[in-house]
């Protein structure tokens, strides 16, 4: 019987988990922690989808090309069409499996407009959709780990991918509690870690999405694709540890940016782009907030209390109790953050990345979105990548020989045993902290050739130091070990931004404002040996 | 500030008590002040002795994944979700939840919430709805955080051998509403694991996060 180890169980590790053990394939899903602590429940808006009873003159024809338009051209049409094809099926599993939708008078799951679309296609459950679908997922996967067709195993780091030859054929994990590695052989891997938030420290998502797998898999000879391309969310509030997201409900009930300047405000995006300015899309209201370079505020203290106890209650919560702000009376400090990660690990329409038998899925795949990921999409990305790759995994055959790696365990051992004999308290989370700071200086809304440049030999910097890093006991050895590969991760990125001489999407050269023809393709990056080497994918060898 | 923490080393060491001076910002989290106790080049003790830095979990940092349930001051609270303004007194004292096995200082192992709902089968299979069910509160059923608060106070729950605590009842009732075929048979199962010995204290609504109304879900499945 085929076996696949699926690694991360947000909802695309979930999804795959699933659809892989539906089919009698046995899988060993595994994770650091459970479902409920993946960045998958802090998704809140929802997951697009045209069905059979859309809105008028909506069309699935009408998705992909809001898709592909948002992604400014450069996602695969092929994928994305499957995407949107497959949107009503997942909606009709969701409600299958017991996902608690929002639902109208006749218990049908309900739709709501969301940013960027023509039509009114969001399908979602409250306001914490991700959430709701975890729950669902987690109770449909806890039925086939009772039959014993998924095995689940937590507490179970990522470390490397067992390859030979270009073809994958397992994992080493670490145990945390035993402070060991653990090889898994499988007829597949399949990745589902998230995106790479640790590259820019704090984010509005989970600090558990560091970008290690990703990294540690480009080491190992994986393409990354489309690095550069990092959504931004422009409003946002900062607390001690993370930035948390102040939704665009505020501004689409009327909520006001200004500066202060003179003692006066400075309805600044109204003066730009008339009454409507507050409302732009992301990477516009990211990019003049970025501009006005001074402190930016959020205004509703003109709304009437009701309104912003009934409509806007999540905001004003978060405010009180993260700043003790009462936005009532009180403008909210927004900032942009980084939001969600565009590129990934490149992958083809099965979502087998560059190396045989190794897929990606989820966040850490870079797949649909192109230079820019339209709300809705995401959870809607993170089932279908699963279930794709599931499907893959299924109907292919199992690999003709399973290769010893024992003589690259024992060296691997033999040198996660050496870093842990190292008293030195030399804090990983400093170096860390640096890198956060590197990339938002080099790499944030806004771009040049000469702050790309600085960043990588910043980088560069780090990783010489990392190479001969002593390292901190008396934290988790994964934060040790995770290190190399986060800064692969960083770098590659950087490599990425520098290569896209143009801007597009979520990208933004200030040296190089304008969209090219030239440049409508993804970016590749690859590894070898400390050198980075980047091109466009003019063939589409990935996504189509 | 002072800051006393039920430390433990590895899962079979024995636990003990370590003290810490926190002169960081008062409006901060109980997270944000484990934070700042950890990043500094050495982490100190009250006695000034060089330590080991204090571990515990985290994932979104603001209250909606349950990662950092611990016992503060007594009490069982999420880190994230329980600030330094509201707690009395110059002193907080931190253990780990104690109904779970000890990982590393506060972090605990709470596999045993997930393995529960595992071998009694709980799961809704396929979504038939039973009518009037209250749409709100299976939604709010399902945003249980799986963090085990409920487990940690409940005067009945001690191990998970057979009474499955709050945390277990909710996700039946979700199988009940949910699914009508399956609706009689959660019932039983909820019955021997919850229903037949909870005592009705109901701490366990006190001190949920999510502010999910366990009783809302007895009622339904002792009816």
């Amino acid at each position: 019987m085929k076996d696949v180890l699926v690694i991360g169980s947000g909802i695309a590790g979930l999804a795959c988990a699933i659809r892989c053990a539906e089919n009698n394939v046995r899988v060993t899903l595994v994770s650091p922690h459970p479902s409920e602590r993946a960045q998958s429940v802090m998704a809140a808006g929802g997951i697009n989808a045209v069905t059979a009873q859309c809105e008028e003159g909506d069309s699935v024809a009408c998705h992909i090309d809001d898709t592909l338009s948002g992604g400014c051209w450069i996602a695969g049409r092929n994928a994305v069409t499957g995407l949107c094809v497959h949107a009503e099926g997942i909606i009709n599993y969701l409600e299958h499996i017991g996902t608690v939708f929002s639902i109208d008078e006749q218990g049908k799951p309900r739709r709501r407009a969301f940013g960027g679309q023509s039509h009114k296609r969001t399908f979602f459950c409250g306001s914490s959709t991700g959430k709701q679908i975890v729950s669902a997922l987690v109770m449909e996967a806890r039925r086939h780990e009772a039959r014993g067709t998924i095995v689940g195993k937590l507490h179970l780091h990522f470390y490397s991918a067992l390859i030979e030859d270009g073809v994958c054929y397992g994992a080493l994990l670490f145990d945390e509690l035993h402070r060991k590695l653990i090889p898994v052989n499988a007829s597949a891997v399949v990745m589902a870690t998230g995106g790479q938030n640790a590259l820019f420290g704090k984010t509005t998502g989970s600090v558990l999405c560091d970008g290690y797998a990703a990294g540690k898999l480009f080491m190992q000879g994986a393409l990354l694709k489309n690095l550069e391309f990092i959504q931004f969310h422009p409003t946002t509030l900062e607390t001690d540890q993370k930035r948390m997201l102040v939704t665009e409900a505020v501004r689409g009930e009327g909520g006001r940016l200004f500066y202060e300047e003179g003692g006066r405000r400075v309805y600044f995006m109204e003066d730009k782009y008339g009454p409507g300015g507050n409302l732009m899309t992301r990477d516009v209201v990211s990019r003049e907030i970025h501009a006005a370079s001074r402190d930016v505020f959020l205004d509703i203290s003109f709304l009437d209390r009701c309104l912003i106890d009934e409509r806007l209650q999540e905001a004003r919560d978060l405010c009180l109790k993260y700043r003790g702000i009462d936005v009532a009376t009180q403008p909210i400090p927004v900032a942009p953050s980084v939001h969600f990660f565009m590129g990934g690990l490149a992958v083809h329409l099965n979502h087998e990345t560059s190396i045989e038998r190794l897929y990606a899925v989820g966040e850490c795949a870079s797949m649909y979105h192109g230079a820019n990921r339209l709300g809705g999409n995401s959870l809607l990305a993170a089932l279908y990548s699963g279930r794709v790759a599931a499907d893959d995994v299924c109907q292919r055959a199992d690999a003709r020989r399973r290769p010893s790696f024992a003589q690259y365990i024992a060296r691997e051992e033999r040198r996660l045993a050496a870093q842990f004999e190292t008293q030195s308290p030399f804090p990983v989370a400093y170096m860390r902290d640096m890198l956060a700071e590197t990339m938002h200086e080099s790499m944030g809304i806004v771009r040049t050739e000469e702050s790309l440049a600085e960043g990588i030999a910043g980088v560069e910097y780090y990783q010489s130091i990392a190479e001969h890093l002593r390292y901190d006991a008396s934290t988790s050895a994964y934060a040790n070990y995770s290190f190399a590969g986060i800064l692969a991760t960083a770098h590659a990125s950087l490599a990425c931004a520098l290569a896209r001489k143009e801007s597009r999407g979520a990208h933004y050269r200030a040296d190089a404002p304008q969209s090219h023809d030239d440049f409508a393709y993804g970016t590749l990056v690859s590894y070898d040996d400390g050198a980075y080497r980047t091109w466009l994918d003019r063939e589409r060898a990935y996504e189509n | 500030m002072r800051i006393r923490i039920l430390r433990q080393k590895s899962p079979t060491a024995e636990p003990y008590w370590e003290s810490f001076v926190y002169d960081g910002p008062r409006d901060t989290s109980v997270a944000g002040m484990l934070d700042h106790l950890n990043y500094h080049d050495d982490i100190v003790n009250e006695a000034g002795l060089k330590t080991q830095r204090i571990m515990w979990e985290c994932s979104c940092l603001q209250g909606a994944c349950g990662a950092c349930a611990m016992v503060i001051n007594g009490m069982p609270a999420l880190a994230c979700d329980t600030f330094l303004r509201d707690l009395a007194g110059d002193e907080i004292v931190l253990r780990p939840l104690t109904k779970f096995p000890t990982i590393r200082d506060l972090v605990v192992d709470r596999a045993s919430i997930q393995e529960n709902l595992k071998r009694s089968d709980v799961y809704i299979g396929s979504y038939q709805p039973v009518a009037k069910a209250s749409f709100s509160h299976q939604y709010d059923a399902a945003k249980c955080l799986k963090c085990g608060l409920c487990l940690e106070i409940c005067p009945n729950y001690t191990n998970g051998q057979s009474f499955f605590g709050a945390v277990f009842a909710n996700d039946c009732y979700l199988v009940y509403a949910r699914n009508r075929e399956k609706s009689r048979d959660i019932k039983k199962t909820y019955a021997q694991h919850f229903g037949n010995t909870c005592s009705k204290s109901l701490t366990c609504m006190d001190v949920c996060p999510m502010q999910i109304s366990t009783i809302a879900s007895m009622a339904k499945l002792n009816r």
